[in-house]
């Protein structure tokens, strides 16, 4: 026995989050060449085919590209913090792909990792994510070079196979994703059953022996020299997460401002006294894969990447993880 | 409404020291009675005034702005002033393209013996905005206008014809010493290379998209040599900005220009140059239909048809996107700066933070500093994650260079910039 | 809402100039509670804010035996430290802390220590210091090797004066050649040089060397000679930082997070890692 809930029928649920005062994000055309994950202004916003996923990632809703931290007013010697402490709304992302939701329990060591990131927790327990298993990948996917799959349930609370002619299974993971659910499917006979994943693109674990014995290796030099050092690539990856702290002073509102950052920049880990260790832009394209293949898995045991291939894609250049990971193991 | 009620209006005025300062002051001693509400700012001289003061004192909480200097001819700095008008010609022209409210910005010349006309300026200024109303509309949102996005074609990815003539080329500016390195395009994007047998990587065709004259500034490339840099026409013409501003010198570069069959981006509809006219090599025969006038899309007036409120209204939507990547300005060959206004931090001159008003200044900040020397490559656009409609504000102050001054960047390396050049004949019939 | 970005609220009680270019500033907590249940082992840092400018990394530079106050020393070189130069007694500063990991004062406990520094390098020397004198009885042999490049760019000399005063502490400080003054009485010569012309007695001691890299670079051979292993030396390196607890990707040095497994590392681990510094 399986539950079954058609297209129109979640738009119709859509429509319901949002009236009833729930932040509801989702994918829908931006332009006629983008699609972006964003707060969805009705169900028929919610784009569902014709695309192979959203060049953004689901992380805003929870990360925030700029969170406020705090205010504080100055009252000549004295300063005030002022602090919001309002609850989270509760939120739902529909329509996220399993390399978004893989992401999040990935996202949680380092959000909690001795100190715990508030920020983050509320708005994690405040989110239901209902997972859109994938019906295609393209050339740029790479979920399963790094243990994911099409069909994986990670990070979701409920996930929906593609049955074909607008119907889809519902399966739900966790408590959240019935209570969303519940009352809003139909028994069926029908069950839908992911894609076979891209072929393995490289070994990640090759990649991570290369990364951690070849730090002064030329291949840096000569693989970076195109990188041209904006932040699309960290700033698209679902599992990137360095941020800065900023306090732009009164014109700015007075507060303190977290905000996204990428180690691409070339002040990332520019000191005060002018010593920058990582200098150059291949230094700074190492520093991405260390961190994501060889550090954050030495931490917490996971790859900080879900083979999304939004990096490559979006990438002005063609770079990205999975054009890099390849030459690593290929080239 | 009481009168402790009524709105009084912020005005803020940017005023050069030597002359409308001394106006101000002279219409105190004089007695001459102005509305309390404007509140001066004193610079050295207009020239000193950064477009982003203006901006940032709407984003503040000012009602109204008013700038003033010295008559033209009379700056203490000879040429201050003739310079700031030739910057709010073209200013005016990219706050309008944006929607902001223009009867909010006032520009005059008030010399150090025009107290009363001080008084006059300010009184009428301030009832004006007084009628105008608190400045709300500031990067207001909750209108979606329709305007028409760039259509960019996805062809299959072809060859064109030129390809080997171009891989030999390249395999003997490097094996004769020529060159150290090639900057060309490979299969997935940009390549350099370093050793002959390498340039059997180098491709050429319709995906060839990116202006590679943008690599020539990265220190990493500029270590390793000489550079040959494949351009294509519409790229070629960065190399004539770059080197009207000492930033190139045609030397110290091979330059292998392309003729170019398209590569199905929103510019080459409009494209007016498929052959190259300064390139040290040209390969290739220029193909496809006849070049249209590069007259200024439709797009950009369906744009300034709309009312200035759904103006505002498109850019805030298109600018609450932007994550502050920066790829617009990494990718363009004109954005050199060794440390860019945005990641100085004494003082923050551009908030950062990815908000709604940090994302405004910097998205004026970049049209501002690339007006009269974009060339139009299009790979801000191409570039931007979020789907932003930068080309459209980089037309605006294309087509604001052409209107005003009859300048095209990158067509004429002996015209002179825009930016950094006046003439006494400017106009200046908005300036009070 | 248990915002581990917000910071405590600091009073000035005393700001001093060391150099033309370098303060040191003490510090109390505005919230009794706080300053009552408050702690810190010598050698951890703070993150120092200043409202309206940023926050900076500091070392805490006072020993952690003092329970009313704490002090952090800094160069004015950027938008932060210019911004914190102007601040008079009674001005308010935010803290966040104490991050890090400290020196192993207890596993130091027995040793003979030997504490090399240079310039600027000399605060965070100064409160291991200033802790082993207070438990004085805990530790060996204590020798100072403390250099600038003149005379005018050495701190906290009048504590160096007064630590020579107690038992079984040497005190040897010198300038680079052609920054001593005429009336100057200390060594002249690059720290390691001096160092090595001290004869400083080596019985397993602990050493704990702060300093630029040309200077642990120089120090470390003689070490070598000494027969002192890179596990029995100690330094604290400093990284751009942000969040200061891990989570910014910003300070890692290869695996190691500078907040959280540092600032103290030894020689051994240091060696180990990357060039990412």
């Amino acid at each position: 026995m399986s539950e079954i809930i058609s297209q129109s029928a979640l738009r119709a649920l859509a429509a319901e989050w949002i009236a009833g005062g729930k932040s509801v994000a989702g994918p829908a055309r931006v332009k006629p060449d983008l699609v972006l994950y964003r707060a969805l202004r009705s169900g028929d916003d919610l784009l569902l085919e014709g695309f192979q996923r959203p060049s953004n990632s689901i992380k805003e809703f929870l990360f925030p590209k700029a969170e406020k931290l705090y205010g504080y007013k100055i009252h000549g010697n004295s300063i005030e913090l002022i602090e919001n402490d309002s609850p989270e709304p509760a939120q739902v992302i529909i329509a996220a792909r399993p390399c978004d939701a893989a992401a999040l329990p990935i996202l949680d060591h380092v959000f909690n990792w001795d100190f715990h990131d508030e920020f983050y927790d509320r708005r994690r327990a405040a989110t239901t994510v209902v997972t859109l298993a994938c019906s295609a990948h393209d050339e740029n996917c790479f979920c399963t070079s790094v243990e994911l799959d099409p069909g994986s349930e990670r990070g979701s609370d409920a996930i929906l196979f593609e049955l074909g002619e607008g119907q889809y299974e519902l399966r739900c993971a966790t408590e959240k994703g019935r209570a969303l659910f519940d009352g809003k499917t139909e028994k069926s006979e029908r069950t839908g059953k992911a894609i076979p994943g891209p072929e393995k693109k490289f070994d990640a674990q090759a990649v991570r022996a290369f990364v951690t014995t070849h730090f002064e290796d030329p291949f840096w030099k000569e693989h970076a020299l195109t990188c041209i050092g904006c932040g699309t690539c960290a700033f698209s990856c679902p599992a990137c997460h360095c941020f800065d702290i900023v306090d732009a002073g009164p014109a700015a509102g007075n507060a303190r401002v977290k905000t996204w950052d990428s180690c691409q920049f070339s002040t990332f880990t520019a000191h005060a006294s002018g010593h920058n260790p990582r200098p150059v832009q291949p230094a700074r394209q190492r520093q991405r894969i260390l961190h994501k293949f060889a550090i954050y898995p030495e931490k917490f045991g996971e790859i900080l990447c879900t083979g999304c291939g939004n990096c490559t894609r979006n990438c002005p250049v063609g770079l990205g993880v999975l054009s890099v990971a390849s030459e690593i193991n290929h080239g | 409404m009481s009168k402790a009620q009524e709105f009084e209006p912020k005005i803020v005025a940017y005023v050069c020291n030597w002359c409308t300062y001394l106006g101000a002051d002279l219409a105190g001693t004089a007695r001459l009675e102005y509305p309390p509400n404007v509140r001066i700012i004193r610079l050295p001289c207009t020239g000193r005034i950064d477009f982003n003061l203006i901006i940032k004192a709407l984003e503040v909480g000012a009602d109204g702005v008013l700038v003033s200097g010295c008559h033209p001819g009379d700056c203490h700095y000879t040429a201050g002033n003739y310079h700031a008008r030739r910057r709010w010609i073209l200013f005016r022209e990219l706050l309008d393209t944006l929607g902001v409210d223009l009867r909010r910005i006032e520009f005059s010349w008030i010399s150090a013996a025009e107290g009363r006309k001080w008084q006059q300026v300010v009184t009428e200024f301030t009832d004006q905005t007084r009628e105008l109303g608190p400045y709300k509309e500031l990067y207001a949102t909750g209108l979606f206008p329709d305007v028409p996005a760039p259509e960019t074609a996805s062809p299959e990815a072809k060859s064109f014809a030129a390809e080997s003539e171009l891989r030999e080329v390249c395999h003997k500016l490097l094996a004769e010493g020529t060159v150290k390195v090639v900057i060309g395009y490979g299969a997935r994007g940009p390549v350099v290379v370093t050793r002959p047998e390498d340039a059997e990587r180098l491709v050429w065709n319709n995906r060839c998209f990116s202006n590679l004259t943008a690599y020539l500034k990265r220190k990493e490339i500029k270590a390793l040599g000489k550079a040959a840099v494949i351009v294509k026409p519409c790229d070629e013409k960065s190399l004539v900005e770059l080197e009207k501003e000492a930033q190139f010198e045609r030397k110290d570069a091979h330059v292998v220009g392309m003729a170019c069959e398209g590569v199905g981006q929103p510019k080459c509809a409009h494209c007016i140059a498929r052959m190259p006219r300064f390139a040290d090599v040209t390969l290739g025969v220029a193909a496809g239909p006849e070049p249209q006038s590069s007259a200024s899309p439709d797009r950009f007036a369906a744009l300034m048809a709309m009312p200035p409120a759904e103006r505002m209204a498109f850019w805030t939507e298109e600018f609450n996107r932007c994550v502050k990547c920066y790829a617009c300005r990494q990718v363009c060959p004109m954005c050199y700066c060794e440390r860019c206004i945005v990641d100085k931090n004494r003082p923050i001159a551009i908030d950062p933070a990815p908000s709604t008003k940090g994302n405004f200044a910097w998205q004026i900040a970049r049209a501002f500093h690339l007006a009269g020397r974009c060339v139009g490559c299009g790979e801000c656009s191409r570039a931007c994650p979020a789907g932003i409609d930068l080309a459209l504000l980089n037309i605006s102050l294309h087509i604001a260079a052409q209107r005003n001054f009859g300048y095209e960047a990158g067509a004429d390396p002996k015209a002179e910039p825009v930016i950094g050049a006046y003439t006494l004949q400017d106009r200046e019939e908005f300036i009070l | 809402m248990d915002n581990v970005y917000k910071p405590d609220l600091m009073e000035v009680t005393r700001v001093r100039q060391e150099t033309p270019d370098v303060k040191s500033v003490s510090v109390r907590f505005l919230d009794s509670e706080r300053a009552r249940n408050f702690s810190f082992r010598v050698g951890q840092f703070g993150i120092f804010s200043a409202f309206g400018y940023g926050e900076s990394t500091f070392n805490i530079c006072s020993s952690s035996n003092w329970k009313d106050h704490i002090e952090f020393c800094f160069r004015k070189v950027g938008r932060v430290t210019e911004a914190l130069w102007k601040i008079e007694e009674k001005d308010v500063v935010g803290f966040r802390g104490p991050y890090g990991n400290g020196y192993p004062m207890e596993a130091w406990k027995g040793r003979d220590l030997i504490f090399l520094g240079g310039g600027i390098a000399m605060p965070p020397i100064r409160c291991a210091v200033w802790y082993a004198l207070e438990n004085r009885a805990d530790y060996g042999e204590i020798t100072v090797v403390y250099g600038a490049r003149t005379v005018a760019d050495l701190v906290f000399l009048d504590e160096l004066d007064e630590w020579s005063k107690s038992e079984r502490v040497r005190i040897i400080r010198c300038v680079d050649p052609g920054g001593e003054t005429p009336d100057w009485k200390g060594e002249i010569g690059f720290v390691p040089h001096v160092f090595e012309r001290a004869q400083v007695a080596a019985n397993d001691p602990v050493v704990l060397v702060i300093g630029p890299p040309i200077m642990i670079k120089n120090t470390l051979p003689i070490l070598d000679k000494m027969g002192v292993k890179p596990a029995s030396v100690y330094t604290s390196i400093e990284n751009r930082m942000k969040c200061g607890i891990g989570k910014c990707g910003r300070c890692n040095v290869g695996p190691i997070y500078v907040c959280k497994e540092g600032p103290v590392l030894t020689m051994e681990q240091l060696q180990g890692l990357p060039a990412d510094y």
